[in-house]
């Protein structure tokens, strides 16, 4: 797998992420910059195929496309003015900053780190590997993130819970 | 030999990706990547259309036919012999019928929706086994591909019901969101329950451990096929879980706006749907294309389209005899029914894997071993949990005959004279 | 955590797959479930009652196969019985018992149609209808062949009924009425312990006895509600203090037990039918009564046990060949006043087969 599909296919996906995620910002509709930001995600699965991360492309699709926008769609039915304006808000500029400040961390950490490379072929079964990893070597750390991720949901249910209740 | 160009045993039909195989091979020929690139993806596409167009005419078919039949009527039969023409004629109908827009709806998105909502129903195919080596894509982890793909149906339904800025709509759509949330946990788990135990994510590794082990998964795991045909069921909005178009309440749920050609791409997205989960179905549990030493004489991907269309008529045939549940209580079968009884799979799984593999028992013994354990727990659990939450059977006294006028004492008549 | 939100406001009709015609209910919702409930109907209102003062009291029973479009030859006999009370006009014993089998076998045709559309409105797909369509065709068939209507039957006249029954009527109907119990037995086999029929009309749409009682609820509704009222046992018209039947009653008052209770009457009419085709006697089946009617001065009210409930005429004469006065006391729309009683708490499935349950004929509802 070289030559011009693989460049190709990064672009593609490349410009599909970036495009997007322009859109979730631009767009004045709240609807449809929550699908730009699905878009955006699935653009994201794309480049992970591309590092030959099927697994990781797979669980971004899962996870991220089918699961998390699914959250921010609810939160939107949420919001009043949901189809309406994604409008003008006196936080655009600081976010603005706050966003150009991270770029330019991001920016500088790719540019300067020395990033080991990892020659030959890309791995065959990624999912085995990330299986022992997770379970395995890293097993603490997950599981200290299963606990935080059970505090958060019963933290969501004792705040949505009624007083009477 | 007709076609010179062609390498290898592409004319045996038993195997069809030695004809894939052939023309790629002669592809390659040509020295240029990108070509035999693009033409390899083609391929795959063509054979999965091949598979596809002839089906989505036949289902309906069959599908109106068999309806028929299950409710005393003939079914289609005016048009062509045994109304066998009678798709194109609905097809024809739907293709001339003016596409309407709500005015007030959101166009773009109400446009897009049927058509993105063809992209998961297709990609899945990809990962189908057909036969041996017949896998268009043979993914390492193709059982999780099916699964993520086809959870992005949620998101185009949504922006259908969404877009279409109609009440009904919207309910419906909210009700899919729900019910994929919900069902999307057991499906997950179960199928969780098949990688453990076969030790593979990759559909056709799945059928070859079948083929190796000269077992169908289903006896292995009853317990796991029941959680995820229901669950699956539930995922295609077909009766007893179609609450997301629930014609007697919400119309027709997300795609009411919808008509023309726009609403038959819902249609046929839904048959490809119902078609690929019985493709799934057969494959995972019903050993795909290995049926005991017939794959020798009938070829394997006929014996699988055969499993699928049995399967493909049972959801044909839960569609014909079952009411509908209420929203809220397909989640809570979902969540109290389908989601323990998973669980427990996994768990049971779990342990039986550990004891075969660290006690290296052959696999003669202990696979039927298994499945009686298997079979037993299945029978206990579903009974157990049924006669737990379910309805009571209704008593020969809960419809009183009289033959005076006068009140029957029971919960409606209290405090009457009479009553209780 | 309290969140303001406006109500959602959803109109379930007038066109609508499961309203059973063309009526309205206007609910606010919660999520899915019903805050407030608001029937509008009228849509299918044809000036009935005031039409009818226009016209000689025979040409008036045409206008009663129309109120209720499933149980033509209750209206009809409801109707006639009304006339025949205000004109003192005798009916022969054979026409007293031809109509009793026809409103007999009308019962079992309407109820046949409100047992599928309420298995329906549950979400099962047309199956149940379809079946139940199967009996009720024979029964069309029969009335086809007396009287030459299948839905408008105008087969009841003042002083007996259009035609004596044709020849091959009686085999045809002995056949139907011998195999009615096993029919009733597939279906009950088939229906009543369906787990999926049972958790959505189990315990919905409950109406106490009193509750029944105060929305004046008559038929299988009241009847549903534990109150074993039969207007045949209470107020015998035609031949019924001959017949040998019972009431079915409910005891929880919920969709269910109204539906239980209509498959239940199903197999009482048979047995009214049986008995009443062993007894039927020869003679003379009409007695002629001038075309241009005029009864004395005076009003009259008679009523049926339709299939719906109570189905009763009230006319007042002034003497000419056509009604002061005609008011339809109309089963379905008094039935239907309890319907936002029963939906308010419950969901929007639910409402769908409360309504079901009910078994409205909107023609009937708006006249």
């Amino acid at each position: 797998m070289d030559g011009t599909g693989i460049v190709i296919a990064f672009w593609v996906f490349a410009a599909m992420t970036v495009g997007a995620a322009l859109l979730v910002v631009a767009l004045r509709n709240l609807f449809h910059a929550a699908l730009a930001l699905i878009v955006a995600f699935a653009g994201m699965a794309g480049l992970f195929v591309t590092l030959s991360a099927d697994f990781l492309a797979v669980g971004q699709v899962l996870i991220y496309v089918g699961a998390i926008s699914i959250l921010v769609i609810f939160a939107l039915m949420l919001t009043p003015l949901a189809g309406r304006h994604n409008g003008e808000s006196r936080y655009a500029l600081p976010a603005g900053g706050a966003a150009a400040g991270l770029a330019a961390v991001v920016i500088y950490a790719v540019l300067n780190v020395d990033w080991p490379l990892r020659g030959g072929e890309g791995f065959d079964e990624t999912a085995a590997l990330l299986g022992e990893a997770l379970l395995d070597t890293w097993v603490l750390p997950f599981e200290v993130v299963s606990v935080l991720l059970l505090a958060a949901m019963i933290g969501a249910i004792v705040l949505v819970r009624g007083d009477g209740e | 030999m007709p076609f010179p160009f062609l390498k290898g045993a592409w004319y045996n039909i038993s195997d069809l990706s030695n004809l894939s195989r052939a023309l790629l091979g002669w592809v390659d020929g040509w020295g240029n990547d990108t070509v035999a690139y693009i033409a390899a993806g083609l391929i795959g596409v063509l054979a999965t259309m091949a598979f596809l167009v002839p089906s989505q005419l036949g289902v309906v078919w069959i599908e109106r036919r068999v309806i028929g039949r299950f409710q005393i009527r003939r079914g289609p039969n005016r048009v062509g012999p045994y109304g066998l023409l009678q798709p194109i004629a609905d097809a024809l109908k739907v293709m001339l019928k003016e596409a309407l827009t709500p005015p007030a709806g959101d166009k773009w998105v109400f446009w897009a929706a049927p058509i993105l909502m063809f992209i998961p129903a297709i990609g899945v195919y990809a990962v189908i086994p057909w036969g041996k080596n017949m896998a268009m894509a043979d993914l390492n982890i193709g059982l999780l591909y099916f699964v993520a793909l086809s959870s992005l149906t949620t998101i185009f339904v949504f922006m259908a019901g969404w877009s279409s800025n109609n009440k009904y709509s919207l309910f419906g759509a909210m009700r899919v969101v729900a019910m994929m949330i919900s069902y999307e946990v057991p499906v997950v788990v179960t199928l969780l329950g098949v990688s453990l135990f076969t030790g593979s994510l990759s559909l056709s590794g799945i059928v070859q451990w079948q083929a190796d082990y000269h077992v169908w998964l289903v006896l292995l795991q009853p317990m796991a096929f029941i959680v995820y045909y229901i669950a699956s069921t539930a995922e295609l909005n077909r009766t007893p879980a179609d609450i997301a178009e629930a014609e007697s309440e919400i119309v027709a749920g997300y795609h009411t706006e919808y008509s023309g050609m726009k609403f038959s791409l819902f249609y046929a997205a839904e048959y490809t749907n119902a078609l690929a989960i019985s493709a799934l179905v057969a494959a995972v549990y019903f050993g795909g294309w290995y049926m005991w030493g017939l794959e020798q004489w009938v070829p394997g991907w006929l014996i699988f389209i055969g499993k699928l269309y049995f399967f493909f008529l049972v959801l044909i045939w839960l569609r014909g005899t079952l009411p509908r549940l209420r929203v809220d209580q397909l989640m809570a079968f979902a969540w109290k029914f389908l989601l323990p009884l998973s669980l427990v799979n996994v768990f049971v799984v779990g342990l039986e894997v550990l004891l075969w593999h660290e006690n290296g028992w052959s696999a003669g013994v202990t696979l039927p071993a298994f499945a009686v354990v298997n079979l037993a727990l299945t029978v206990a659990l579903v009974y157990t949990y049924a006669r737990a939450f379910g309805y009571d059977r209704p008593r020969a006294g809960d419809i009183v005959l009289r033959s005076e006028i006068g009140f029957v004492p029971g919960p409606a008549t209290e405090g009457l004279p009479g009553g209780t | 955590m309290t969140m303001q939100t406006e109500p959602f406001i959803m109109n379930i009709g007038p066109q609508h797959p499961s309203t059973h015609g063309v009526f309205r209910i206007r609910v606010a919702l919660d999520g899915e479930v019903i805050t407030d409930a608001d029937m509008i109907m009228g849509y299918l209102h044809r000036s009935m009652e005031k039409l009818a003062e226009e016209r000689t009291y025979t040409q008036n029973i045409p206008f009663t196969d129309r109120i209720d479009y499933l149980a033509a030859m209750s209206n009809n006999l409801a109707y006639v019985m009304a006339v025949e009370k205000l004109a003192s006009v005798e009916v022969p014993e054979r026409g007293q018992y031809l109509r009793v089998i026809m409103a007999e076998f009308q019962r079992i045709a309407s109820h046949a149609m409100a047992v599928g559309t309420f298995v329906n409105d549950c979400g099962a797909w047309q199956t149940p209808l379809m079946y139940m369509f199967k009996e009720r065709e024979r029964i069309l068939d029969l009335f086809e062949m007396t009287c030459g209507a299948r839905l408008t039957c105008n087969y009841v006249r003042i002083g007996g009924v259009s035609y004596d029954i044709p020849d091959e009527f009686l085999p045809k109907a002995w056949e139907l009425v011998r195999e009615m119990p096993g029919i009733l037995d597939e279906y009950e086999g088939l229906l009543v312990e369906n787990e999926i029929l049972l958790a959505r009309s189990k315990g919905i749409g409950v109406l106490t006895a009193q509750e029944a009682i105060n929305f004046s609820c008559t038929g299988p509704m009241l009847r549903g509600s534990g109150v074993a009222w039969d207007l045949r046992k209470a107020d015998p018209y035609a031949v019924y203090d001959r017949m040998q039947f019972e009431i079915p009653v409910g005891r929880n008052g919920d969709c269910y037990d109204r539906f239980r209770v209509r498959l239940e009457e199903m197999r009482q009419s048979g047995r009214i039918l049986k008995q009443c085709l062993e007894q039927l006697p020869g003679g003379q089946a009409t007695n002629p009564v001038p075309l241009a009617l005029r009864p004395p001065v005076g009003e009259a009210y008679a009523a049926v046990e339709g299939p719906r409930g109570e189905l009763g005429f009230y006319i007042v004469s002034d003497g000419g060949p056509a009604p002061y006065r005609f008011h339809v006391r109309a089963p379905s729309l008094i039935n239907l006043t309890a319907l936002p009683k029963m939906t308010i708490g419950s969901t929007v499935a639910d409402a769908v087969v409360i309504l079901g349950s009910v078994d409205i004929v909107v023609g009937e509802v708006d006249r």
